[in-house]
């Protein structure tokens, strides 16, 4: 480290990352500041800085001095940007951590459709390999190391949740059964928080005659590596899951109600092992709504409550499930009610991409979800919110609370559950 | 007891500075305004003087020159009566003879000939001097009181004043009015001026571009002046407490003067380019268009009315360019960020400043020294 | 040799050799950086969705136009006046007839001209006075901007000065400041003309991949 500085490592690992597609990026920018109007963030503080295009300066500037067409006959004639300097990172770094969820609504008011999101993420591998991370995701990122679960979430609090739910639904969850056909992960939030959908897991598969089972080894489907950006982290724990789920022969992945951990597995898991996987991931949402349409979960009687669908980004707007939460939604609520920007323009609950899991971003993310509300509030007499994102849902509760309002929270799978046949 | 220090504002206030460096770079031109108003100043003098000793020297004739009565009636109207009978007789309903077959009898006028001489005599000849007078005015006044500053310094708080649109509205009609205003002024003031320091060739090629420029981008100017009117006219409507704004001159001799959110001299500036602008709109568009109108007089009217307009619209709005720039610290920002300081906006705007805050504009330090 | 003779002749060929060399050699640059092959299991077409970014972003979503309607006002506004004026101004046929194809085709009478440069003008005044006076223009704004915003209002507005066609001198004026336009376009933002179509493609190509329809 000492005869590189934190800087150079940075602007290194940017020019690895910046690649023809986010070299096209930089290139097309024209500065028109549309993106603004597209980021939460913005929106909700009204502050100039939190421009999405402007979170990339410093990498933007590392690719115009050293990687751009024409950049060594600009640094000829001292046109070309000035080096990135440790201050500048330094000054960048809330900007990149705290204030980006990574959620992509800005492409989609883009004239040339930037992908910032995906940008952002490739920057921070600049930041995590030069070691400029916030304290937050740094202590998630150890924990994950010691326990494979950012929370911490250990084999044993596993077991006593599994054995927990199977007293309730009084049907028995087979861990590590060679030759399943599906193996589930689940994010910590969903082991800890709402281990109810655990349950609701046992009581659909039972219905449809699914053979699935969970690893005690890889259960974990966060993917910390992602948020902090570090390419050798989530490539670790990636390679659990994959380990466990070749090592118990099973066909199928089932990505949790989880949204990066979904983008993590199924888009970028290949890419980030260098092989494909001898099993198929699916979502949770895709694959039930393949049993519903099968037949094989027929709903019951429906929730007649005044229910609306928070969208996840990373599901939705960037895994392109846009329309199989909506039919599995129809099918066990009587009265859904879309919010206005419902679907690819919907807002992020503002915790996403590790936000939430940056306690030095709280009160931004607080700020963040007034614009989630703003969308709730639009509904009248809403009763409840399926969201189907554990990350999401801890982050609707807190949001929610800081604002004093009371509102019911669900998961599709628990619904879904709730509502089947009997 | 330990002195408290507004800290968060210090640095709410470095961060508006370091992201706002335009607006940094342009105080520290405003730094050296004096000295470049007196530069000015005497740049003005030395032209005007030259000026007048170069028309004094064109005006000298020739040694046997012999006297004719240039600006008495048309040239090369030679024959056996004077140019005064002639017109004499055209005033009493005498058909003129024009060589061009299409003017049939209408051709020479006497209205036309008084037209002209309205336009060369007086326009055309004096009015280049009103703006150069107004800067002359804003100059002495700059360097006399220099710039109005926000007396208890900024607060680094700030209030909105403007939204993105009225900005945006502002400095649409801005840009067109100066392209207007300088192509306008080329047309107007080629002969008397470009043509005696240049020449014909080149005033004749400024002339055509500046032409071109003008017909194109009038009536961009009408657009924006209808935006400005929808966008501005809330506000501008005239109050009781414009009144003691007009007995205390606006506050350019010293003294508070209260205002809401457009003071005495800004909803005058609006409905004079209201008006005028009106004026100048219909009279511009008479004259891109002439061929839809029949009467020569309509034409003639809207040059005169179209010359004057435009003089007095530039003239008042170096006023309000100045008030707006060097003039006054923090009376920029409203139009740039579209917001103000609240100090600034207590000092100018107080009424406007309580009815958006719901505070009082008075400090407490004020208010302990008033009474 | 003239002015107007120099304007038109070498020194256009040289500034028309810049413009094509380096636009070329830049977009080349950027499309050589490559992109790893993705190996994820695809759900749909990455060809497609290069087409459909691309044609997608020409329409702008109304949920954001709330917001944003004068800047897309301004935009098509500027844009297609521009390529309007650029393609149809008699002199400009003439000229590209002349000197490059061989052939013209029907040009925008004189009234239409003039319409189309008010509405090219009044899109770019907008965007730019947005660009000063909006504290997130004002922010991400660099000097590259400016320079590119100024040289092609200073190009149009040569143009219309030359609109009466009666001075050589007008003619060269605005032949000179398309020659500097020219030479600057492949260095500074301007290339975004020919850039933003990557742009809107590779995005395009990632989100047809994973099967999203946007």
């Amino acid at each position: 480290m000492s005869d590189q500085s934190k800087a150079d490592i940075a602007v290194a690992k940017f020019l690895e990352h910046t690649d023809g597609e986010v070299a096209s990026f930089f290139e097309a920018c024209v500065h028109c500041g549309e993106c603004a109007e597209a980021c939460h963030f913005h929106l909700s503080t009204g502050d100039p800085k939190y421009t999405p295009t402007y979170k990339l300066l410093p990498m933007v500037k590392a690719y115009k001095r050293d990687k751009a067409p024409f950049s060594s006959l600009k640094k000829m004639v001292g046109l070309a940007p000035a080096q990135v300097t440790e201050e500048e990172l330094l000054e960048w770094e809330p900007l990149v951590y705290d204030s980006c969820n990574m959620c992509g609504r800005c492409t989609l008011v883009c004239p040339m459709g930037i992908d910032i999101a995906g940008t952002i993420r490739k920057m921070r591998e600049g930041y995590a390999a030069a070691g400029m991370v916030p304290e937050g995701l740094q202590r998630s990122a150890e924990f994950v190391k010691k326990t494979s679960s950012p929370m911490g979430v250990t084999i044993k609090a596993l077991q006593a949740q599994i054995k927990h739910q199977e007293d309730i639904t009084g049907i028995p969850i087979e861990v590590d059964k060679k030759g399943a056909d599906y193996m589930a992960i689940f994010s910590s939030m969903e082991i800890m928080g709402y281990p109810e959908v655990l349950g609701a897991y046992s009581k659909l598969f039972k219905k449809a005659g699914v053979s699935w089972t969970i690893s005690s080894v890889a259960y974990e489907a966060t993917n910390v590596g992602v948020q902090i950006g570090s390419g050798p982290l989530a490539k670790e724990i990636l390679q659990r899951v994959v380990d466990a789920a070749e090592a118990l022969e099973v066909k199928h992945v089932i990505s949790p109600e989880c949204g990066h951990a979904y983008g993590a597995i199924r888009w970028a898991g290949p890419n980030m092992m260098g092989r494909q996987f001898n099993f198929e991931v699916v979502h949770i949402i895709e694959l039930l709504d393949q049993l519903r349409r099968e037949g094989k979960i027929p709903p019951g009687k429906k929730d007649d409550r005044t229910m609306t669908l928070h969208d996840p980004c990373q599901i939705i707007r960037r895994g392109g499930l846009l329309k199989e939460p909506r039919s599995l939604m129809d099918g066990s609520c009587g009265n859904f009610v879309e919010m206005k920007g419902a679907g690819v323009t919907n807002f992020c609950c503002g915790g996403g991409g590790g936000v939430s899991a940056n306690p030095r971003a709280e009160e931004l993310q607080t700020a963040a979800f007034s614009q989630k509300l703003k969308q709730l509030d639009g509904i009248d007499n809403l009763e409840a919110v399926v969201v189907p994102c554990g990350n999401c849902r801890t982050v609707f509760e807190d949001g929610l609370d800081a604002y004093e309002r009371d509102l019911e929270i669900i998961g599709l799978s628990e619904l879904i559950a709730e509502t089947l046949a009997e | 007891m330990i002195e408290r220090r507004p800290l968060p504002f210090r640095s709410r206030k470095a961060e508006i500075l370091t992201h706002q460096t335009g607006i940094k770079r342009l105080s520290n031109i405003f730094a050296y305004a004096r000295v470049i108003a007196f530069m000015l100043l005497s740049a003005t003098w030395l032209i005007v003087e030259t000026g007048q000793s170069d028309a004094a020297s064109h005006v000298r004739a020739p040694e046997n020159a012999v006297n004719l009565p240039v600006d008495d009636g048309p040239p090369n109207t030679l024959g056996t009566r004077s140019d005064g009978e002639i017109w004499s007789d055209i005033r009493h309903g005498a058909v003129g003879n024009p060589s061009s077959s299409s003017a049939s009898g209408q051709a020479i006028q006497s209205l036309g000939q008084d037209w002209r001489l309205l336009r060369e005599n007086y326009i055309v000849k004096y009015a280049g001097w009103f703006p150069v007078g107004v800067i002359g005015l804003l100059l002495l006044y700059f360097l006399i009181r220099g710039r109005m500053k926000i007396a208890s310094g900024r607060s680094g708080k700030t209030i909105p004043r403007f939204t993105l649109i009225h900005r945006i509205a502002h400095w649409f009609t801005a840009g067109v009015f100066m392209i207007l205003g300088l192509s306008g002024l080329i047309i107007l003031l080629g002969r008397p001026v470009i043509v005696p320091l240049f020449g014909h060739e080149v005033n004749s090629i400024m002339t055509s571009a500046a032409l071109q420029g003008h017909n194109l981008f009038g009536p961009l100017f009408v657009v924006a002046l209808m935006w400005m009117f929808v966008k501005f006219v809330r506000g501008n409507f005239f109050q009781l407490v414009d009144f003691k704004w007009i007995f205390k001159l606006g506050g350019l001799f010293g003294g508070h003067v209260s205002s809401s959110q457009f003071n005495f001299g800004e909803k005058s500036w609006f409905w004079l380019l209201m008006i005028v602008g009106a004026v100048m709109s219909i009279t511009g568009l008479v004259l891109e268009f002439p061929w839809f109108f029949e009467d020569l007089r309509l034409l003639q009217a809207s040059t005169v009315l179209h010359g004057i307009g435009a003089v007095t619209l530039i003239c008042v709005s170096l006023g309000h360019i100045y008030i707006g720039s060097v003039g006054m610290e923090g009376a920029l920002d409203s139009m740039l960020i579209g917001e103000v300081d609240e100090n600034w906006a207590k000092e100018h705007h107080d009424l406007w400043y309580e009815e958006v805050t719901g505070k009082s504009a008075k400090d407490d330090t004020e208010e302990g020294a008033s009474t | 040799m003239s002015f107007i003779e120099f304007v038109e002749g070498p020194f256009y060929t040289v500034a028309m050799t810049i413009f094509l060399l380096g636009a070329a050699w830049r977009v080349i640059g950027i499309i050589r950086i490559g992109r790893k092959k993705d190996i994820s299991p695809p759900k749909g077409s990455a060809a497609a969705g290069f087409f459909k970014g691309n044609l997608r972003h020409f329409f702008p979503r109304g949920i954001f136009a709330r917001r944003t309607w004068l800047h897309i006002v301004g935009g098509y506004g500027f844009h297609l006046g521009l390529f309007g004026l650029m393609l149809f101004a008699a002199p400009h046929v003439a000229f590209i007839s002349e000197r490059i194809t061989g052939f013209g085709w029907p040009t925008l009478p004189r009234w239409g001209f003039v319409i189309t440069a008010e509405i090219a003008f009044a899109g770019l005044i907008v965007l730019w006075v947005r660009r000063i006076s909006d504290p997130v223009m004002r922010l991400i704004s660099d000097w590259d901007d400016h320079i590119g915003t100024w040289i092609t209002f200073f190009v149009m507005l040569s143009g219309c000065f030359a609109m009466q066609e009666s001075h050589v001198f007008l003619r060269a004026t605005h032949m000179l400041l398309v020659n500097i336009w020219l030479i600057y376009f492949p260095f500074g933002r301007l290339m975004h003309a020919f850039t933003f179509f990557l742009s809107r493609g590779n995005t395009g190509a990632t989100y047809g991949r994973k099967g999203m329809n946007l």
